[in-house]
C-alpha cells in the first residue's frame, strides 16, 4: 500500500504584531503526516501548538509557507471551499469543547450533517450511531450543560467524525480533564483511528498522550526541535508513565 | 495511488454546504426560548417604545377628530377633559413637541436595542467560531442571527401595538368618556397607527442587529473563538 501525504507544511510563519512588538508564534514549521497517522505535537505552553493547529485546519493563515492538505495548498481556496473543507474533510476538537450550549448531543452531532447537506432524519440516525459508538447512547438529549467534561468531549469527537474527515485536529482535548478521563478519551481516539483510518493531529503538553502517537513533534518556541518514531518513544514514555506512577 | 482517495477529487459542483430555512428556524427557536431572559429586555424596551408610539399618535388624531365634531355634548367633554382647542397655534406648537418627543424617544429606544442585540450577538462569538469549524459559511450566521432580530423586532413591535390600543383606550377613559368615540372608530384609528409603527420597531431591531452580525460573521474562525465573555 502506498503511503499518501495528507498534511505537508512548508516553511510556515506566523507572526503576530501586538502594537510595535512582533510575535514569532511559528518559525518556519516544514513537517509531513501520511495518512493514518496519530501525531502528537508536543510542547510547552506558548510555543506555537496551538498556532500551528489553526494553520492546518484552515482556521488562520500563515505569514509565509505554505500548508497543503492532501497536496491542496490551502491558501488557494476561496471561501467557500475553505468552509467546505473545515465542514467535510476536518474534525476539530478543542480543549474547551465547544459545544453549542442550547443544543443537546444529538443536535450538536448533527449540525455538521446538516450544514454537509444530509438530510434530517439520515443525520439523526447518523448521530445517534456515532454517539452509541462513543458511549453516550443514553445522553442523547442532553444539553451540553447537563453533562460531564468526559461526556461533552465524547460529544466532540462525535461531531469531529460526524461527515467522516479525512483529519482529526484535537487541541489539548484532555487539557480540561483529570487523568483517567483524559486516558479514556486518549483511548477512545486511537480506537477511531483503527476503526476509521483517520489521520489523528493532537496538540498537547500531557506526556500520557504519547503512549497512542505513530509519531512526536516537539516544538519548542515556534520550532520543530524533534522528532521521534514510535519505535523511540517506546522506553521513553516508560520511563515517564513508570515515574508518573511512582 | 487511487484517485478516489483524494480529498480535492470530487466534481467541485458536489462541494455544497446547506442550511436549510427549517433547520435556520429551529436553531433559532431554541436560541429564544433558551436565552428569554435577555431577549425580555430587547422586547419590553421596543415594546414600550412602540406603544408609546401608537397610543400617542392615535390619541391625537382621534383628539383631532372630536375637535372637528360641532355638537355641544362633544365640546361639553372635550372642555372638561381640558382639550377644547381655543387656540390653533398653541395647538401646532404642542403637536411639535410631541413629535419631537417621539422621535427623542425612538432614537433612545434605537441605542438600547442596539446595545443589547450587541450584546446577544458578542456573548457568543466563541459559538460563532465553533459553527464556522463545523462548516457554517458566513451567510449562514448572519441569516441565523438576522432571523433572530426579526423575530424578537415583530414580537416586542406586536406586543407594544397591543400595549398601545389598550393605553388609547384608557387615555380616552380617563381624559374624556368612552361613550364619545366607539371601540370600532379606535380601531380604525389604530389601523392606521399601528402598521408603521410595528414596522418601524422591526426595522430599528434588525438594523441594531446587523452590524454586529455581519462583524462577526466576518470573522476568521480562530478570532472568534479566542474571545472571551
Ligand atoms: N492572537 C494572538 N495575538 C498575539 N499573540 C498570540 C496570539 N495567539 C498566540 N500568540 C502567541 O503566540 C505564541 C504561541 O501561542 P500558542 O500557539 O497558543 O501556543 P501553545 O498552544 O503551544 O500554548 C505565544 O507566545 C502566544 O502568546
Ligand atoms: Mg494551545
Amino acid at each position: 500500500m502506498s503511503k499518501r501525504e495528507i498534511v505537508r507544511t512548508q516553511g510556515v510563519w506566523k507572526t503576530y504584531y501586538m502594537g510595535s512588538e512582533e510575535v514569532h508564534a511559528l518559525r518556519g514549521i516544514s513537517i509531513s503526516v501520511e495518512a493514518g497517522e496519530y501525531i502528537s505535537i508536543m510542547g510547552p505552553s506558548g510555543s506555537g501548538k496551538s498556532t500551528f493547529f489553526n494553520m492546518v485546519g484552515g482556521l488562520d493563515k500563515p505569514t509565509s509557507g505554505e500548508v497543503y492538505i492532501d497536496e491542496v495548498d490551502i491558501s488557494q481556496l476561496g471561501i467557500y471551499e475553505l468552509a467546505w473543507l473545515r465542514c467535510r474533510k476536518i474534525g476539530y476538537i478543542f480543549q474547551t469543547f465547544n459545544l453549542i450550549p442550547v443544543m443537546n448531543a444529538l443536535e450538536n452531532v448533527s449540525l455538521p450533517m446538516v450544514f454537509a447537506g444530509l438530510g434530517a432524519d439520515e443525520s439523526r440516525d447518523k448521530a445517534a450511531a456515532l454517539l452509541a459508538r462513543v458511549g453516550l447512547g443514553d445522553r442523547l438529549t442532553h444539553r451540553p450543560i447537563e453533562m460531564s467534561g468526559g461526556q461533552q468531549q465524547r460529544v466532540a469527537i462525535a461531531r469531529a467524525l460526524a461527515n467522516d474527515p479525512a483529519i482529526i485536529l484535537a487541541d489539548e482535548p484532555t487539557g480540561n480533564l483529570d487523568l483517567k478521563t483524559g486516558r479514556e478519551i486518549i483511548d477512545l481516539l486511537t480506537e477511531m483511528k483503527e476503526e476509521r483510518n483517520v489521520t489523528i493531529i493532537t496538540a498537547t503538553h500531557d506526556h500520557k498522550m504519547l503512549a497512542a502517537s505513530d509519531r512526536v513533534i516537539w516544538f519548542t518556541d515556534g520550532q520543530v526541535t524533534r522528532i521521534q518514531n514510535r519505535e523511540d518513544l517506546d522506553i521513553r514514555v516508560g520511563t515517564i508513565g513508570g515515574a508518573e506512577e511512582a | 495511488m487511487s484517485s478516489e482517495h483524494r480529498l480535492f477529487s470530487e466534481d467541485p459542483s458536489q462541494r455544497k454546504l446547506s442550511l436549510p430555512w427549517g433547520r435556520t428556524v429551529e436553531m433559532c427557536w431554541r436560541n429564544l426560548k433558551n436565552r428569554r431572559g435577555r431577549f425580555l429586555l430587547v422586547f419590553l424596551s421596543i415594546a414600550v417604545v412602540v406603544a408609546f408610539f401608537v397610543s400617542t399618535l392615535s390619541y391625537h388624531r382621534l383628539l383631532e377628530e372630536l375637535r372637528g365634531r360641532d355638537d355641544v355634548h362633544t365640546r361639553a367633554v372635550l372642555e372638561r377633559g381640558g382639550v377644547l382647542s381655543h387656540n390653533p397655534e398653541a395647538d401646532r406648537k404642542h403637536r411639535d413637541q410631541m413629535v419631537w418627543l417621539l422621535v427623542l424617544s425612538g432614537m433612545l429606544c434605537f441605542v438600547g436595542v442596539m446595545n443589547t442585540m450587541y450584546m446577544s450577538v458578542t456573548e457568543r462569538y466563541r459559538e460563532i467560531g465553533t459553527l464556522k469549524c463545523l462548516g457554517a459559511l458566513d451567510s449562514f450566521v448572519v441569516r441565523l442571527f438576522l432571523l433572530e432580530s426579526v423575530f424578537i423586532g415583530a414580537v416586542g413591535s406586536a406586543l407594544g401595538a397591543l400595549g398601545g390600543f389598550l393605553l388609547t383606550l384608557f387615555q380616552i377613559g380617563v381624559t374624556l368618556e368612552f361613550g364619545l368615540i366607539g371601540v370600532g372608530h379606535v380601531m380604525r384609528t389604530l389601523a392606521q397607527t399601528a402598521p408603521p409603527a410595528f414596522a418601524g420597531g422591526t426595522a430599528l431591531t434588525v438594523l441594531a442587529a446587523i452590524y454586529p452580525t455581519i462583524a462577526a460573521a466576518r470573522m476568521k474562525p480562530v478570532d472568534a473563538m479566542r474571545v472571551e465573555v
